[in-house]
C-alpha cells in the first residue's frame, strides 16, 4: 500500500511540477525576436539557411511554412543526438547510449500500461497466448535488458568522462554525478530485476494493474522494490533539475531560435507587446531615467541626458 | 595535463587568472606563423591595472575604477544584486525573459559548444573565454539571489559563488570578451545561448549600474541621442560632408551625384551607418549613384538620429535600443516613406529589421541593403562589366546579417555576377565567423582593447581571410579584395589589415558589396575602386 501511495505522489509530483514550470515558461512575456538561422521551417531556403528576408519588399510576399521539416531537424536531434555527435563526437557515444537508456525503459512503460489496459479486457499477456500476446510478452522481457545493459554503458562512459575530462570536470557540481549514478542505479536494478525474476513479466504488469486498480501488489523480489522505490525517486527529483529540458527543448527551439513571426499590426503579438510596454521600468542606472513609475513608452520616448543638456 | 586550472570560483579571488601569452594562440599561415615578427601585446602598466578593474586577463575593455572605500564596494555589490534580480522580472525584461530562462535553467554542461568559439579556440583554450565560463558564473549568481533554495542544496545542484568587487569587475570584463556571434547557440544540443547570457550580463552592468564601454555608451548611444550620431555628427555637419562627398564623386563619374534629403513619399528612406560617411564614404556615394541608376526615389533623413543607422544599445542596453529605434521608426513614419533600407551595416540590420520588429508593430516595412542591391543588379535595367572587377574577392559574412537573419543568398548571387573571381571563405553563410569586431568591438580601442581583438578576437577571421586567397600569389602584387558588407566588420577587417601589416604583405584591401557593384557599372567610366587610393 505505502507503494502505491508513494508511486501515485510521485506520479503527481512529477507532472504537476513539470506542468507549472512549462506553464510558466510558456506564459512568460513574448520576447524581442531572437531567431537563429538556420531555421527549418523557412520552405526552400533553410538548406542554407535563408530566410523570408532575402525577399525584396518581402513583407508583400507569402511566407510559406514547412512544419515537415522542423520534424525532419527535431526527430534526429532526439533520437540521435545529432548536435552532439556534430559538435562533440567523443561525449556522443555515452550521451546516445545513456539517452537510449532511457527511450527504451520509457517505451517498456508504456508496453506494460498497454498490456495492463489489455488485461482489463481479458486479454493476457504471455508466451503461449498467440502471437500478439507473445511479441509484447518478449519485448516486455527483453527490453529492460537491452535498455538497462545500453544505459549502463552509457552511464559508466559519461561519469568517467566526467571524472577523467577536465573540461567536463571542472563544470560539474555534485549534483551532476549524482543524477548520472541515480539513473545508472535504475538501470542496474531494472537488469538485475529482469534476469533474476523468473516472473518478471508478469510481476511488472500485476504492479502496474494494481496501480490501475488501486489493488494488492504481489510480492516482489528485494530488487525490484529497489528498482521501483529509485525509480519514483527519480521522478520526484526531475522536474528541479536541469534534466527538464527534455521538454523544455520545445521552447528553445521552437519558441527562441526557430521563432521568427513578424509583428503586424492588430497581431496577437503586437497586442501583448503594447500590454508589456506599459509596464514600469525600474532599472536604476542615471541614464535609464525612471522613476520607478515611468512605463516603456515614456522611458524610450524620452532620454535625460538630453533634457539636461537642453536645460544647460 | 592542464596545468592552468582556473576553477568557476576563482572569479572572486583578487588578481588576475590568465596571462595571454601570444605562444599560445593557434599559429596563423605564414607570413605571419612566427610570433616575434608580429606586433606585441601590450602589458597594461601597473598602476593602472592598479587603479582600474580586476582583470581577468591582464586586458581592459571597460577601465571600471577600483571602489574606494569599504562603503562603496557594499554600493556596488548591492546594485549588482538588485540589476540581477530585475534582470528576470518582466516588467525590466520582458524583452528577453523568456529566452534568459530557459538559457539559465537548462545547460548540461556538456561543453559541446566550445570548439564553435573562435576567441576561445584561437586564444589556445584559454579558461576565462570558454563560452560557458562567464555563463556558467551568472547561473550560479541566478540560482543564488533570484532562484534561491536552501544553501546546501543549492551547492550541491549548482556550485557555489561569492559576490564581491573581484567578481563584479571581473565579469563587467568578462562580459566584452565574446562577439555575441552565438555560434555557440547553434551548436547546443538544448539550445542554450551563451551569447544571449553575455548580453544580458551587459543590461545589468549597464541599465543597473550605468557601466557600459565609453565607446557603446557616451560616445555611441547617448552622444547619438543628443548629436545626432555616435560619429559626432550633428545634422549641418552630415549634410556638409554628404554635400562634399557628393562634389567629389561627381568629379570622380563625370556625372552629377546628388543625396537627397528629407524627401517626404519616397520609396526609400535609406540609412546608413554614419560611419560610412566619415570612413567610407565612397560607401554612401556608390548608394547614390546606385539607387539614382534604378530609377529609385530614395532619400535620406537630415533629423537627428535619423542619417545614422548605428544602434549600439543591441549590445548593451534595451531602453537605449529601444529610443534609438523609436526615433528611426518616427523619422519614417514623418517622412511617409514606403520602406527602410538598412544601409551596409549588420547590427543596424538586426536591429531595425529583426529586433526592433515587435516594437515597430509592422508600422514602416524595413529590409536590408543586401536584397535592395539584388534587386537592382538584376531587375533595374543598369548594365554591368564584370571584368571591370578583375581580381580576386571574398565575402565575409555579417554575423548580424547572416544568422541572425538569414539574409545570405542575395549578396552572393550579386557577386557571382559582378565578381568573376569570387571565392568563398570557409565556413561560410550562417556558418560564418565573427569578425572579432562584433558586438561593438569594432570601435574599441582603449587600454590594450585593440590588441586582445586583433590577436585574439579577429585572430580566426584573419586566417580565413588568407586561407580565402591561398591560390593567389601570396604578395601584393595581386590586390585581393574582401567584401564585407557592414560597416563595423570592415573597421574590423581594416585594424586587421592595418595591424599585421596585410597590404604590403598579402595585398589585402577590404570595402562594401555596393562599391564592386558600382566599379562593374558600364556607365562609370574610370575605376570606382582604385587599389592605389586605397
Amino acid at each position: 500500500m505505502i507503494l502505491l501511495i508513494l508511486t501515485y505522489i510521485a506520479v503527481i509530483v512529477f507532472l504537476y511540477f513539470n506542468i507549472r514550470y512549462g506553464y510558466k515558461i510558456a506564459s512568460a512575456p513574448v520576447h524581442l525576436r531572437w531567431e537563429l538561422y538556420p531555421v527549418p521551417h523557412e520552405k526552400g531556403r533553410a538548406q542554407y539557411g535563408g530566410s523570408i528576408l532575402e525577399e525584396v519588399d518581402w513583407w508583400t510576399k507569402p511566407r510559406e511554412k514547412d512544419k515537415i521539416a522542423e520534424l525532419k531537424v527535431m526527430i534526429p536531434e532526439i533520437l540521435f543526438l545529432k548536435a552532439i555527435w556534430e559538435h562533440n563526437r567523443p561525449l556522443w557515444l555515452g550521451s546516445f547510449a545513456f539517452h537510449w537508456g532511457l527511450y527504451i525503459l520509457i517505451g517498456n512503460m508504456f508496453l506494460l500500461i498497454l498490456s495492463t489496459i489489455l488485461g482489463f479486457f481479458g486479454f493476457s499477456i504471455n508466451a503461449e497466448q498467440g502471437l500478439i500476446a507473445s511479441i509484447i510478452f518478449y519485448l516486455i522481457k527483453w527490453l529492460p535488458i537491452i535498455g538497462s545493459v545500453i544505459g549502463i554503458i552509457g552511464g559508466i562512459r559519461l561519469f568517467m568522462q566526467r571524472i577523467v575530462d577536465t573540461d567536463l570536470r571542472l563544470y560539474s557540481s555534485a549534483s551532476h554525478y549524482f543524477n548520472i549514478i541515480l539513473i545508472t542505479l535504475i538501470y542496474i536494478t531494472a537488469l538485475l530485476w529482469a534476469v533474476t525474476d523468473k516472473n518478471f513479466v508478469n510481476n511488472s504488469i500485476s504492479f502496474y494493474s494494481a496501480l490501475f486498480t488501486f489493488g494488492n501488489i504481489s510480492s516482489l523480489p528485494l530488487v525490484a522494490y529497489i528498482h521501483i522505490y529509485t525509480t519514483l525517486f527519480f521522478m520526484i527529483y526531475l522536474p528541479f533539475t536541469h534534466m527538464t529540458h527534455f521538454f523544455s527543448k520545445y521552447f528553445t527551439y521552437h519558441k527562441v531560435k526557430w521563432e521568427d513571426e513578424p509583428n503586424l499590426p492588430k497581431s496577437k503579438i503586437a497586442q501583448k507587446v503594447s500590454e508589456y510596454l506599459n509596464y514600469p521600468v525600474t532599472w536604476a542606472a542615471p541614464h535609464i531615467g525612471s522613476d520607478g513609475r515611468k512605463n516603456w513608452i515614456a522611458i524610450a520616448s524620452t532620454f535625460p541626458g538630453k533634457e539636461n543638456q537642453n536645460e544647460n | 595535463m592542464r596545468t592552468n586550472i582556473i576553477k568557476i570560483t576563482d572569479i572572486s579571488k583578487p588578481g588576475q587568472l590568465t596571462e595571454i601569452d601570444l605562444q599560445e594562440l593557434a599559429p596563423l599561415p605564414p607570413p605571419y606563423d612566427d610570433y616575434r615578427n608580429l606586433p606585441g601585446f601590450k602589458k597594461l602598466p601597473k598602476a593602472t591595472m592598479e587603479n582600474l578593474s580586476d582583470s581577468p586577463d591582464g586586458v581592459l575593455a571597460t577601465g571600471l575604477s577600483r571602489p574606494a572605500s569599504k562603503e562603496e564596494e557594499e554600493r556596488l555589490i548591492n546594485l549588482f544584486i538588485s540589476g540581477l534580480k530585475k534582470l528576470f522580472t518582466k516588467e525590466n525584461n520582458w524583452t528577453f525573459l523568456q529566452p534568459l530562462i530557459l538559457s539559465m535553467e537548462h545547460c548540461a554542461k556538456c561543453q559541446t559548444c566550445n570548439e564553435e568559439c573562435p576567441i576561445y579556440e584561437e586564444s589556445g583554450h584559454n579558461e576565462v573565454y570558454r563560452p560557458t565560463y562567464r555563463a556558467e558564473i551568472l547561473r550560479r549568481l541566478y540560482f543564488k539571489y533570484v532562484k534561491p533554495t536552501n544553501p546546501l542544496m543549492r551547492k550541491f545542484m549548482q556550485g557555489d559563488i561569492e559576490v564581491n568587487w573581484e567578481l563584479i569587475s571581473k565579469l563587467f570584463e568578462l562580459s566584452y570578451r565574446c562577439t555575441l556571434c552565438r555560434r555557440c547557440a547553434m551548436s547546443c544540443p538544448i539550445g542554450v545561448d551563451n551569447g544571449l547570457i553575455t548580453h544580458e550580463l551587459r543590461k545589468i552592468f549597464s541599465s543597473e549600474m550605468g557601466l557600459a564601454p565609453k565607446e557603446l555608451h557616451e560616445k555611441g548611444t547617448v552622444q547619438q541621442l543628443i548629436v545626432g550620431s555616435s560619429t559626432g555628427m550633428n545634422p549641418e555637419v552630415v549634410k556638409d560632408n554628404m554635400e562634399f562627398i557628393d562634389e567629389d564623386i561627381s568629379e570622380r563619374v563625370g556625372f552629377k551625384v546628388e543625396t537627397k534629403w528629407d524627401v517626404e513619399g519616397a520609396e526609400v528612406l535609406l540609412i546608413h551607418n554614419a560611419g560610412e560617411i566619415l570612413a567610407w564614404p565612397d560607401n554612401p556615394a556608390a548608394f547614390a549613384i546606385l539607387l539614382d541608376a534604378a530609377g529609385i526615389t530614395w532619400t535620406m533623413s537630415s533629423e537627428l538620429v535619423g542619417y545614422d543607422g548605428v544602434n549600439y544599445g543591441l549590445f548593451y542596453d534595451d531602453v537605449q535600443l529601444a529610443r534609438i529605434a523609436m526615433k528611426h521608426l518616427e523619422i519614417a513614419k514623418k517622412l511617409k516613406v514606403k520602406k527602410i533600407v538598412m544601409g551596409e551595416c549588420g547590427h543596424e540590420s538586426k536591429a531595425l529589421g529583426v529586433i526592433a520588429d515587435r516594437i515597430f508593430e509592422g508600422a514602416v516595412p524595413r529590409e536590408t541593403a543586401m536584397t535592395l542591391i539584388e534587386d537592382i543588379v538584376f531587375n533595374r535595367g543598369i548594365k554591368f562589366d564584370p571584368s571591370k572587377n578583375d581580381f580576386p574577392v571574398t565575402l565575409h559574412d555579417p554575423c548580424n546579417i547572416t544568422r541572425a537573419m538569414g539574409v545570405i543568398e542575395p549578396q552572393r548571387r550579386v557577386l557571382r555576377y559582378i565578381a568573376p573571381k569570387f571565392r568563398e571563405m570557409t565556413p561560410h553563410g550562417v556558418n560564418n565567423y565573427c569578425c572579432g569586431g562584433g558586438s561593438g568591438f569594432a570601435i574599441m580601442s582603449g587600454h590594450n582593447f585593440l590588441d586582445w581583438r586583433m590577436h585574439i578576437s579577429g585572430r580566426r577571421k584573419f586566417r580565413q581571410i588568407l586561407e580565402a586567397f591561398k591560390d593567389e600569389p601570396p604578395g601584393k602584387e595581386v590586390p585581393k579584395y574582401v567584401c564585407a558588407p557592414c560597416s563595423n566588420c570592415k573597421g574590423q577587417i581594416r585594424d586587421l589589415i592595418d595591424f599585421y601589416g596585410a597590404k604590403e604583405k598579402s595585398g589585402l584591401y577590404y570595402g562594401g558589396l555596393v562599391e564592386l557593384v558600382v566599379n562593374a557599372m558600364v556607365d562609370i567610366k574610370d575605376k570606382f575602386i582604385d587599389f592605389d587610393m586605397m
